[in-house]
């Protein structure tokens, strides 16, 4: 008999109105790139190379498919079975862990599976073109992505099984497919060329990572820093790793399914001004801003909702802020030092390009999770209709909302100062293209929340707003870099250009000079762009508010 | 207490396309009193609150509280009335105090006067023990407190909940009882929904009953009660089980010819049920032949009707018995909240 499961999970994402959308926008956005670039002049392409920037093009679509469509489904798949109270009725049934755990899997790689069916298509046109080969090229992708799905559904599974609501599981299996898939990458950049353990453990975190399977087999492999493609490819070790980490979330997800993961021990609500002196003085030393101290009222001059936004996000309170802006001013410290130190070869424009790609990583992580949910969540909790019944007006409301996060993203981009004065330091001549560089990182700061705040304003459910936001700054971001790689062929230089102009990102890497970029004039122009779709954002999301505030 | 009016509703009726959630309801409650609204599920309770408290806006018709309406001066409103819908609305990683102490920010209480008005509060509503608590981490009962202090914060005349007695326990639900009391005895007014009939009649003043939108009675228990209930329902309670047959046969002979249908026995308890709209001279009548014929009686008494039984009989003439009837509120009706 087939596990019940199986067909309770296929089909209730079938169901999903998400679902349908990924379907068909997938199938949409592999035609286009495949009809885009299919020949039209009448000339034969003996050398296969037009093909083969297709393919380029085609498999870096399908990987960013995979990494950040397919994993929205399975990280809220336990979470959502908890909190509607049905995950205890299957544990209290004679389903095993193990049998409830691979209905799951097996239910989410179906419509994965389904997901790639919709590019076959595409991919039949570029094997149509010729210069592809079919079992080396084609048929080892989508292995790659295969195994891919399997092991990102696997970790998206398990991070449903430890969180406890359905936005967070969106905002950490995004974190975590980002961690693994594409930063995984980055030591390896860093510290390649030197000797010792460090060097290999970066070697074997960037083998884990599916992108770089799929940049050797489209050759780009290491041609960013050795200039010369290599001739290792890191397949084998992905294979090995990939099943590894595979077989450990499987293993750990299903111990975890048991009457264990409803046992939550509720806070006591102990305040550090009721404990004993000792204590108080203890937590004194550790804490700047103690958060467990009992809190004045909110001041006349602050502003409700701003306060109660930061009060209540699990990571907004001072302290934690504190925490995260000191991080992050380590962190750009840390890369200029790098620089300085001629630790790594590569240059102030290097680092600096480098610097503005984390900046805006970061900015693009953390946004969506705190402005997605700024309209959506109250709505589902209920919040709304309360806040709806005090005499503060709508857009007091969203101002207070789209505050809470401006300063908390503006504080993370005014932490990474300390290291473009560095770099000033270094190169004195640099102040204007860091001064540009800082207008164009506030502006994307604005241009994500203002995007983020409107798209996730649509939804009534947190978890479909937060992914359909990563979603929609994945394509605004990743999108334009995507086409970027293919510069000149099998994109014109004003594609590129063009492409690069929605938003600001491609404009802070020509200004830093970064590799690649230098030969783009992109500001002004992206500035103004950007402006005008963060101001359109801005007044979809006040009428938004309007329209959901007044009584209808 | 004064008789001032102060909710009114007149004509108000409420429409999505073709269905008509609210139709032509019209009520009225006086300062200091409570007013129990019952109905079954979409019956269209909810949709009269929202457009009470602002949140909705009728299609025909006018309400106003304290002399406020309620489409046209919103914003006034919202001081006048305190709202508790029937989901909480709970914030996470915030303790009770800094809870409240958003709402009373949200209803521009200065800082000094919020400290001490959260106190107050916490101390009407029997949850100063509360106070250190995280919200989410409080137990259904203890939300509802908390739900009704926050309602309370801003001093409202009017209180507007919305299923408050839902899901508590017994002893939670007679503090809860008390606490409504308690509120009424302060001079504000309520407005109460539930599904627990017997919570509301030992409360209520005045009792709205409405199906499909409309409003099918209104006014104090008694004045609902004699409107529902033209009959009387009797129980005689006999000594000696084997008597069951004859003292039944007595009673049908007794009532006359429509008696055949409503004379029903029990012989395990040995009891004999009758409606009857007889007088009680006439039902004396009735005790005394059965007494003459020998038929050992220990008990002749009414069955008082209580509220469930007016909702029954009300619900039952609508043709729609109860609460298990498809929704009667749109999708749209939903979006609003």
């Amino acid at each position: 008999m087939i596990n019940p499961v199986i067909y309770r999970e296929f089909i209730g994402i079938l169901r999903t109105r998400k679902a349908l959308a990924m379907l068909i926008v997938m199938s949409i956005a592999f035609s286009l790139i495949v009809l885009l670039r299919w020949p039209t002049d009448g000339h034969v392409d003996l050398s296969g190379m037009r093909s083969q920037q297709v393919f380029r093009i085609f498999s870096y679509t399908l990987l960013a498919g995979v990494l950040f469509v397919i994993p929205a489904f399975p990280a809220v798949s336990f979470i959502q079975e908890k909190n509607n109270g049905t995950l205890a009725l299957l544990l209290n049934s004679p389903l095993t862990s193990s049998s409830i755990m691979a209905g799951k899997l097996i239910g989410s790689f179906l419509f994965a599976l389904l997901l790639l069916l919709t590019s076959l298509p595409a991919a039949a046109a570029c094997y149509a073109m010729g210069g592809i080969d079919l079992h080396s090229q084609l048929g080892l992708l989508y292995l790659v992505l295969l195994i891919c799905i399997v092991q990102y559904t696997t970790l998206a599974l398990l991070i449903s099984t430890f969180v406890q609501s359905s936005d967070a599981a969106v905002r950490v299996t995004y974190a975590a497919v980002f961690a693994f898939g594409i930063l995984a990458t980055g030591p390896y950049y860093l510290l390649q060329g030197q000797a010792g353990s460090l060097p290999l453990l970066a070697w074997w975190l960037r083998a884990g990572s599916p992108l770089t399977v799929i940049m050797d087999l489209v050759g780009h492999g290491d041609v960013g820093s050795l200039a010369l493609l290599t001739e290792d490819s890191t397949l084998a070790e992905y294979l090995l790793l990939s099943a590894v980490s595979s077989i450990a979330f499987v293993t750990l997800t299903a111990s975890r399914l048991s009457h264990r993961l409803f046992d939550r021990a509720l806070s006591k609500g102990t305040v550090t001004d009721d404990r004993q002196v000792l204590a108080r003085g203890f937590r004194r030393l550790f804490f700047l801003v103690d958060p467990q101290r009992r809190k004045a009222g909110i001041p006349f001059y602050a502003n409700p909702v701003m306060v109660k936004e930061f009060r209540t996000r699990k990571f907004g309170r001072i302290h934690w802020l504190l925490r995260l802006v000191a991080g992050c001013a380590v962190l750009s410290l840390l890369l200029t030092f790098a620089a300085t130190t001629g630790v790594v070869d590569w240059g102030v424009k290097t680092i600096g390009g480098f610097m503005v790609l984390l900046q805006i990583v970061l900015v693009v992580l953390i946004t969506p999770s705190l402005a997605s949910g700024l309209i959506s969540a109250e709505r589902e909790s209920g919040g709304w209709e309360l806040l709806r019944m005090t005499p503060m007006s709508p857009f007091k409301m969203l101002r207070g909302k789209l505050l809470s996060v401006i300063w908390t993203v503006g504080l993370i981009l005014l932490a990474t100062v300390p290291g473009y004065v560095v770099m000033i330091y270094i190169q004195p001549a640099m102040w204007l293209q860091v001064y540009m560089v800082m207008i164009c990182l506030v502006l994307a700061a604005v241009y994500t929340v203002c995007v983020s705040a409107a798209v996730g304003s649509l939804f009534k459910r947190t978890a479909t707003a937060t992914t359909t936001c990563y979603i929609v700054l994945i394509v605004l971001f990743l999108g334009p870099l995507l086409i970027w790689m293919g510069r000149d062929a099998p994109f014109s230089h004003d594609a590129v250009e063009a492409a690069l102009s929605i938003n600001p990102t491609g404009a802070a890497l020509s200004i830093i000079e970064a590799p690649g970029f230098e030969i783009y004039e992109l500001a002004p122009g992206a500035w103004w762009i950007s402006g005008i779709i963060s101001l359109t954002a801005l007044v979809c999301l006040g009428c938004q508010v309007w329209r959901i505030s007044r009584p209808i | 207490m004064t008789n001032s009016l102060v909710v009114e509703t007149k004509a108000l009726t409420k429409r999505y396309g073709e269905f008509t959630a609210l139709d032509s309801l019209s009520i009225s409650v006086d300062a200091g009193q409570i007013l129990g609204f019952i109905g079954p599920n979409g019956a269209g309770k909810t949709t009269t609150i929202r457009i009470l408290v602002g949140l909705l806006r009728p299609t025909e018709g006018s309400a106003t509280i304290a002399g406020v309406d309620c489409v046209r001066d919103a914003r006034k409103l919202k001081r006048l009335v305190g709202y508790m819908p029937d989901i909480f609305g709970s914030y996470d990683n915030m303790r009770v105090t800094e809870y409240l102490d958003f709402f009373g920010a949200a209803y521009a209480i200065g800082r000094r006067q919020r400290v001490k008005r959260i106190a107050e509060v916490l101390e009407t509503t029997g949850a100063t023990y509360m106070k250190d608590l995280y919200v989410e981490s409080l137990s259904h009962g203890m939300k509802q407190r908390i739900g009704i202090a926050r309602t309370l914060l801003h001093d409202p005349q009017v209180l507007i909940l919305d299923e408050p007695a839902n899901g508590l326990d017994p002893q939670a639900r007679i503090d809860m009882r008390g606490l409504l009391l308690q509120l009424a005895e302060m001079g504000k007014t309520l407005i109460v929904t539930s599904h627990i009939l017997p919570e509301l009649s030992r409360i209520c003043d005045t009792v709205a009953i409405i199906t499909h939108g409309k409003l099918r009675a209104f006014g104090t228990q008694a004045e609902i009660m004699r409107q529902i209930t033209q009959r009387r329902t009797f129980e005689v309670q006999l000594v000696e089980s084997e008597q069951l047959e004859g003292a039944e046969s007595l009673i049908a002979d007794s009532l006359g010819a429509e008696a055949e249908s409503n004379v029903s026995g029990s012989t395990t308890e040995g009891l004999v049920r009758f409606d009857t709209d007889l007088s009680d001279r006439e039902l004396a009548g009735i005790l005394a032949n059965l007494l003459d014929k020998g038929v050992l009686v220990s008990q002749f008494r009414e069955i008082p009707t209580d509220l469930e039984d007016a909702f029954l009989s009300v619900t039952a003439n609508d043709g729609d018995a109860s609460s298990t009837g498809p929704p009667a509120e749109p999708a749209s009706a939903q979006e609003s909240a």
